[in-house]
């Protein structure tokens, strides 16, 4: 017993290094997969839609020449959250684009001409369209 | 949650709509990599430096699959899962190029202290890589996680990059300057490999995954560069196998190992189906076909050149043997020629005395004159077959010492007597001088101490045409040595003479001069039965006509 528990002492010392290692990503991939999988604990963001006649809104393009655009708010919301409310797919869920009361994270950014530039926000009145 | 605007893949990776780079750039550095790194561990799995470059190559790969899942995936979860490894894998690849590097320099494992200080480095991204600070939500729009990635924590892992190439060179270039030229030749392959590869994956990555943060999305394609580090790395390590052994994989191995390389380039046609991926694999394929010809060439060369090496040793043994055993049969021989000589030379010795001494009557002048001859020539001869046993005793292993305390400087004594007449003869003053502070009692084989001190002192008469011959007796009390220097005024010798006359056969290079007879065997045999007892014998000599100093020299007894 006193040798098999030595020798099995001394093996770990001698591969302590690849040991130490091999556990350390053994967690982190336990932990990652609870975490992204299991919990689905992060945060998402996704396009919301908006109104350039009354919001201050970020343009895109619909297709590589931009033949056409869209305008566009960035939503951010936690994706647990929005699983339990819209499943896998946020395009076919309304619910997905506003913000509940009893939701705690949940933030609808509109452009700012001051922070992402006056080029970049779209804010259309009845003359210019 | 998917990401709406991408189609989904199939078989995990495979997706319409991509760069054309994308998969040029990882299948073949992930299959480079992994084949290497499969075929150096499976040949010699014991070997700490084949495992390293294993697990770096592992490493890779597993950084090349996650990196093709986040272009390829629309799953954001799944992604997420995935992303977290970028960080842990980099961070792996650079500690595990330390060790790698580290142990090839030294050809031994590294310190507890080393492992330890690598573990630090590597084990906060590990701890680290799951929560918020590396990774925080994800973009469904773009399908990425850039805008949540955290800068510091990036900038930290991708950091530990530069630290591995620092560190790598200083490791190589310490180990340059003492190293040989075979071993200069491996650390620059080693070096140009893993510093290109390290260079262009973290540089490549870095600035791409900064560059997406920055909005840049353009750019994150950047990294598709930085893979082709790896393919340098492991042309330099497929040199360092076939040129070097470094790793211990045979030529045969290393054919093979060309082969497979050929057959997974060329595979990459089953799947690669644009204009552009058919013409880069076709070149890649090309590329690697001459690459792998100079390398099977330079494989086949070795093995022609190992096999007459091989072939050259054969022959060399069984020459060997056979000089041993013609050495053998010649010992063998002059042992038996010389005991069937003796015996006859015996009678021929008594019976000339005999008739010297008058045992069968007066013998008229003349026949005494040639008696006298018979007398000399036999004394002469029988000297000559001593010599030549004693030599192929010596040789043999056979000669025998009985040791026993005497006083050499009576023997010295004595042996100068009895080498007066003869001296006196051939018109020579021969003289005894002693010098001791001790009482000159050593201990020895008194009759081979004798007959090494008549034949020093033959060898003076032989090469002393005129002057004298001191024996001088005297004692080194400090090296506990006594010393009977033989002095004459003969022919003496040069400088790089003065070895070669204690070898078989050999004389003096100004011998013939003195007219003089003899086996060339006597200094020889009084050397080697010197050294035998404890002793030596040297000679001196201030240069040609300046004569000669033999010099006896055995321990005393204390």
């Amino acid at each position: 017993m006193t040798s098999s528990g030595g020798s099995v002492f001394g093996y770990i010392k001698q591969h302590f290094f690849f040991i130490t290692i091999m556990t350390l990503l053994l967690l982190l991939l336990g932990a990652s997969y609870v975490r992204f999988i299991v919990l689905t604990d992060y945060l998402v963001t996704f396009e919301g839609e908006c109104d350039p006649y009354t919001e201050s809104c970020f343009e895109g393009c619909e297709d590589d020449e931009c033949t056409e655009v869209y305008y566009y708010n960035l939503i951010e919301r936690h994706a647990t959250e929005l699983y339990e409310r819209c499943g896998s797919d946020v395009l076919e869920c309304d619910e997905a684009f506003e913000c509940q009361k009893d939701v705690n994270i949940c933030n609808i950014t509109f452009c700012d001409p001051e922070v992402d530039g006056e080029d970049v926000c779209i804010r259309l009145t009845e003359e210019t369209s | 949650m998917i990401c709406h605007w991408y189609e989904a893949p199939s078989y995990l990776f495979f997706t319409s709509d991509l760069p054309a780079l994308l998969y040029y750039s990882h299948f073949p550095a992930m299959v480079v990599a992994l084949t290497v790194g499969l075929f150096v561990f499976l040949n010699a799995r014991n070997l700490l430096l084949n495992r390293l470059l294993f697990a770096i190559a592992l490493c890779f790969s597993g950084w090349t699959v996650i990196n093709l899942i986040a272009w390829t995936n629309i799953e954001s979860g799944f992604i997420l899962f995935t992303w977290t490894f970028f960080a842990a894998l980099q961070a792996l690849i650079s500690v595990l190029s330390i060790y790698f590097v580290a142990v090839f320099v030294t050809k031994k494992d590294i310190s507890h202290t080393f492992k330890l200080g690598l573990l630090a480095l590597v084990a906060p991204v590990l701890l680290l890589a799951g929560t918020d600070l590396n990774i925080a939500g994800f973009n469904l729009d773009y399908c990425d996680a850039f805008d949540y990635e955290g800068v510091a924590f990036l900038t930290y892992y991708s950091f530990l990059g530069v630290v591995a190439m620092f560190w790598i060179a200083y490791l190589l270039i310490k180990h340059y300057n003492t190293a040989d030229k075979a071993l200069r030749k491996q650390i620059l392959l080693m070096g140009v490999g893993i510093e290109s590869f390290l260079f262009l994956f973290f540089a490549m990555v870095y600035i791409g995954s900064i560059a997406a943060i920055a909005d840049f999305y353009e750019s994150s394609q950047l990294e598709f560069y930085g893979l082709f580090g790896m393919t340098i790395f492991m042309t330099m390590m497929g040199i360092l196998i076939v040129q070097f052994k470094t790793f211990n994989i045979g030529a045969h191995a290393s054919q093979a190992l060309v082969v497979a390389l050929l057959i997974l380039v060329a595979s990459q046609f089953t799947y690669v189906t644009t204009t552009t991926g058919i013409i880069l694999t076709s070149i890649t394929l090309v590329l690697t076909a001459v690459s792998g010809l100079i390398i099977v060439r330079s494989v086949n060369k070795e093995i022609q050149q190992r096999q007459e090496i091989q072939n050259l040793a054969e022959r060399l043994k069984k020459a060997n043997k056979r000089l041993r055993e013609l050495d053998q049969m010649k010992s063998e021989f002059v042992s038996i020629a010389s005991h069937q000589l003796r015996s006859p030379l015996t009678s021929i010795r008594g019976y000339a005395s005999m008739l010297l001494e008058g045992t069968y009557g007066k013998l008229s002048q003349k026949a005494t004159e040639a008696i006298n001859r018979i007398s000399e020539s036999s004394q002469y001869m029988a000297a000559s077959v001593e010599d030549y046993l004693n030599v192929s005793r010596i040789e043999a292993g056979n000669m025998k010492y009985e040791m026993m305390d005497f006083n050499l400087k009576d023997e010295a004594s004595h042996v100068t007597d009895d080498k007066r007449q003869e001296a006196t003869k051939k018109g020579l003053l021969i003289s005894f001088k002693s010098d001791l502070d001790l009482h000159g009692i050593v201990n020895a084989d008194i009759g081979k101490t004798r007959q090494i001190l008549h034949n020093l002192i033959n060898n003076a008469l032989k090469y002393t045409p005129r002057g004298t011959i001191t024996v001088f007796a005297h004692d080194d009390k400090k090296a506990k040595q006594m010393h009977v220097d033989i002095i004459d005024s003969g022919i003496g010798m040069k400088q790089d003479e003065l070895e070669d006359i204690f070898d078989k056969f050999e004389r003096a290079h100004n011998a013939n001069q003195t007219n003089v007879t003899g086996t060339g065997l006597g200094l020889f045999v009084a050397r080697k039965m010197a050294r035998a007892m404890g002793g030596d014998v040297t000679a001196h000599s201030d240069g040609v006509g300046h004569g000669s100093t033999f010099r006896l020299t055995l321990p005393l007894q204390m």
